[in-house]
């Protein structure tokens, strides 16, 4: 039997997604549905005194109009619910008056057409009380700024700190010393797709949400706990998901969708309600990646150990706290990179301000914490005339490490690896010269590595369902595979049906999937993190399995259903940091060239070359593809994308303004290299890839930057303006 | 009172008429009056090129032309792609090179790819990359819809050939 693992298999849905068959939110439509228009705060920081809606209602076409008093318990969060439904006086939350960033949801209008909805949103009047904006992290963390939670003391979030060796004493051992302050921009994840639903009631009376999201039971139980209800009475479902990257992680439209929903049911009106979000509302609706202030101060001895390494970081977590206690652990783990330091310290801070909120973007606060730590390595071995790919060897982390957490990295790790490949396989270290270039046009390599988890990290708690019926006669004709994993584009359903192929012994026409739908699944953790592939294929395996041992005792259909429990992690120590952070890492290693046109400041990325241990490639194109999608995203935060917020206000809410890569901005060369190690914990061997080709590009490109004009760049994205300015710096002098 | 009129032309290869506002996008017409939704809304303001269509086997943002201005003109949609019983050649490209992750995109980029090979039956890299610039995609990075553009324009010229 051919395997059906390791091989290129056209993905399940692409048949529908090239000829337009495929339905995404937007395109779910019904005769008699009413249409939805959200009126936003439009302010960072402003107390709602009242809100009148009686011109509004008057409008033709208006159905209904409901405000933060109509929210049965008005506040919600993947963490921690610090956020209101909707904003202003009435409801049974404290602080729920209080719009806290530009975002904040006010009113909904549901009407006949969507142009009624936006006439009559219009027509609401708010009375509000402008409160003190505070923009700064640093500001905010100041013991006197004013608070955005009145019940609060402090707007720091979180504060993680790791102590591990004696930093104060190991700097005297140092040859050379590299201090840095690194900042990272905002980025927005532009999804093609808007955020857009439709809600329901289904014939089993229960409100149903259909919405493109990442994890359909927590969608489903931030609604129940929104609306006063059990997880019973809801149901989210997943039509196609036009791309997340971790925007869609926390909710946007499903709680106020559900609401409106469940309003008119109570009116006895059974109407499906719809909301479309246009680009603007999304840019400015959902979260950001967290921009952070990184101060990092490391030391090495003259053989190029590094002996130690000081962080101090700070986020800006925005109005509400979505993730950021959890991208702040990585972030934290991150700062200090792949790399066996006996003298660490570390102290991370993540701070509510009244900017838009920050959250999951693909890497989770991995991006941030590389650029510091590699640019770290990067400078150290600049300095101490030791090549980059040898300084990494003599300290990165192998089988056996116990890194600043104080506990052994998980088995398999192969950073040495990735970081032999990429070397090897571009020639490193590269000495020859271009002569053939113009006098202003500048050629640079540069090279960076990362690690990254695989799953839900520091104790959050990681599980994976799945249920698969085994139908036929003697022979196994057909299998049902059910499982919630989101399919976002990233091709999880075809692995899904690949591996239960695999692990039944059936070809792949015989898997009929059934995912995404929260009435007919369990919990199987969200699309993030890397972990989709990794955890449903451990659940699928564990299903089969008891599956195919009914199947033996002759039951028809033979049924399996398996919860599969990775190894538990633990959070940080409060004072120490000390934990089990991660259940695995994938790893990867890259290397970039660059021509930079120092009259233009103009970058142009030549080639890149992206070397990834995936442990396991269930199928090569989609793992290649997910290589070169992390790259290009990687490309537009360091070189193009820049999200300009003022005072709280953002400024580039449209693809006119905030530019995203389009073909002819990418790099000319991808190279997308995939090994193979196992993964001593993954199925079949298998890793993660999402993420990890994210990471290391800010920092490789940069040093390649670096290598091509002499100057550190520290900051990005590397917009010409700023490359001119280094130039004119470095040139001239500050 | 309402201003609505009355458009006739030819969609997909079929007679329509249909009732439009005449403020409105030929996207809504498309996706709203007529059911149409392979066309996409990813911007609304001619960033994206989601919403790629033909008119006059000219490609155009249906998200900034009325719906009034397609009178008596012949429109292309990506569900005019495909008969059937098989895919036009641009879109078996796609499936076979994996030129989409999430697809919101593809519709956009087919039609736009095959506006491009119906004009240009050799393009360059360097061609197609110009000609799809109007085009968004964030999750493939382009390079496997570089490459499905290639394919296409290989199956379409092997086709011409098998009829000769
Ligand atoms: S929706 Fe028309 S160009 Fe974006
Ligand atoms: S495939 Fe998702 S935007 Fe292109």
């Amino acid at each position: 039997m051919t395997s059906k693992i390791g091989v290129d298999v056209s993905r399940i849905d692409a048949l529908d997604k090239v000829t337009g068959k495929a339905l995404f939110p937007a395109d779910l439509m019904s005769s008699d549905m009413l249409h939805m228009k959200i009126l936003f705060a439009g302010r960072p920081h402003a107390r709602v005194r009242s809100i009148d809606v009686g011109k509004a209602e008057s409008c033709p076409g208006v159905i209904a109009i409901l405000t933060a008093s109509d929210v049965p318990v008005n506040e919600y969060g993947l963490i921690n619910c610090d956020q209101p439904v909707l904003v202003g006086p009435g409801s049974n939350k404290k602080g729920a008056d209080t719009a806290r960033f530009v975002g904040d949801q006010i009113a909904l209008v549901v009407a006949e057409t969507e142009e009624a909805a936006i006439k009559a949103r219009d027509d609401i009047l708010v009375d509000w009380v402008d409160l003190p904006v505070i923009t700064d992290p640093y500001e905010a963390m100041k013991p006197d700024a004013p608070m955005l939670f009145e019940s609060r003391d402090s707007n720091i979030i979180k504060h993680n700190k790791i102590r591990a060796g004696d930093v104060e004493g190991a700097w005297k051992n140092c040859e050379v010393i590299v201090e840095s302050i690194y900042h990272t921009p905002w980025q927005e994840h532009a999804y093609l797709q808007p955020e857009a639903g439709i809600s329901y009631i289904d014939s089993d009376g229960r409100i149903t949400v259909e919405v493109a999201g990442q994890w359909v039971h927590e969608e489903q139980k931030q609604i129940a706990h929104a609306l006063g209800l059990t997880v019973d009475q809801v149901r989210v479902i997943h039509p196609a998901i036009g791309g997340a990257f971790g925007g869609r992680e926390d909710v946007s439209v499903q709680i106020v969708l559900a609401l409106a929903s469940w309003h008119l049911h109570e009116r006895g009106i059974s109407r499906p309600v719809k909301i479309v979000w246009s680009r603007e509302e999304s840019i400015l609706g959902h979260h950001k990646r967290h921009p952070y202030n990184i101060h990092a101060k490391w030391g090495a001895a003259s053989d190029g150990s590094i002996l130690a390494a000081e962080v101090k970081m700070v986020a800006d977590a925005g109005a509400y706290e979505y993730t950021s206690a959890k991208v702040l652990g990585n972030a934290t783990l991150q700062s200090t990179g792949p790399y066996d330091i006996p003298n660490v310290s570390v102290d991370a801070y993540a701070v509510y301000t009244n900017n838009v909120p920050s959250g999951a973007f693909r890497g989770f606060g991995g991006p941030q914490g590389a650029f510091a730590a590699e640019s770290q390595v990067n400078k150290l071995a600049d300095k101490l005339g030791i090549d980059v790919v040898e300084m990494r060897r003599r300290n990165l982390i192998s089988d056996g490490s116990i890194g600043q957490f104080k506990s052994v990295y998980p088995e398999g790790v192969t950073i040495r690896q990735v970081v032999e490949e990429c070397a090897d396989r571009s020639n490193w270290p590269i000495t020859q010269v271009d002569n053939s270039l113009p006098s202003n046009i500048r050629k640079g390599y540069g090279f960076a590595c990362a690690l990254k988890n695989v799953g839900f990290s520091f104790g959050f708690p990681e599980e994976c369902w799945a249920k698969v019926e085994l139908h036929g006669g003697s022979e196994i004709e057909r299998v049902v595979l059910h499982h919630a994993g989101a399919e976002c584009g990233q091709g999880a359903h075809t692995v899904f049906v690949q591996m239960t192929a695999e692990a039944c012994g059936v070809p792949i026409e015989c898997i009929q999937l059934e995912a995404a739908d929260s009435a007919l699944t369990k919990n199987s953790g969200s699309a993030s993190a890397s972990r989709l592939t990794f955890m449903a294929g451990n659940s699928i395996r564990g299903a089969v399995d008891l599956a195919l041992e009914n199947w033996q005792s002759e039951e028809r259909p033979a049924i399996g259903e398996y919860k599969f429990v990775p190894r538990q992690t633990t959070a940080l120590d409060t004072e120490t940091g000390e934990c089990d952070p991660n259940i695995t890492y994938g790893y990867v290693a890259q290397r970039v060239i660059v021509e930079v046109d120092i009259e233009t400041g103009h970058i142009r990325v030549v080639d890149v070359m992206s070397v990834d241990d995936v442990g396991r490639a269930i199928n090569p194109i989609q793992v290649a593809g997910q290589i070169e999608g992390a790259v290009v995203q990687a490309h537009g935060y360091t070189l193009l994308e820049n999200l300009v917020s003022r005072d709280g206000y953002i400024e580039t809410a449209q693809f006119s303004n905030y530019l995203i890569p389009t073909s002819l901005d990418v790099p000319e060369r991808v190279e997308a290299v995939i090994l193979e190690y196992s993964d001593p914990q993954g199925p079949w061997g298998l890793r993660g890839v999402a993420e990890m080709p994210f990471l290391p590009y800010a920092p490789a490109l940069i040093a390649a930057v670096h290598d091509a004009t002499g100057i550190w760049f520290d900051e990005f994205p590397l917009i010409p303006e700023r490359v001119l300015r280094g130039i004119d710096h470095s040139v001239y002098g500050e | 009172m309402s201003n609505k009129r009355v458009v006739s032309s030819t969609i997909n290869g079929q007679q329509v008429e249909f009732l439009t506002e005449p403020q409105q996008s030929l996207l809504e017409c498309l996706r709203d009056t007529l059911g149409l939704t392979g066309s996409k809304e990813g911007c609304n303001d001619g960033n994206c090129g989601a919403c790629s269509v033909l008119i006059n086997n000219r490609l155009v943002n249906a998200c900034l032309m009325l719906g009034i201005e397609i009178e008596g003109k012949d429109v292309v949609t990506v569900e005019g792609l495909a008969d059937v019983h098989e895919l036009h050649p641009v879109q078996e490209a796609f499936v076979l090179e994996d030129g989409l992750q999430c697809g919101y995109c593809t519709p956009g980029f087919i039609v736009a790819t095959k506006a491009l090979l119906d004009k240009n039956a050799n393009p360059t890299e360097d061609e197609i990359r110009f000609w799809l610039a109007g085009n968004l995609c964030r999750c493939t990075g382009y390079d496997k819809i570089v490459r499905s553009v290639r394919l296409a324009s290989q199956l379409m010229n092997d086709a011409k050939e098998g009829l000769q």
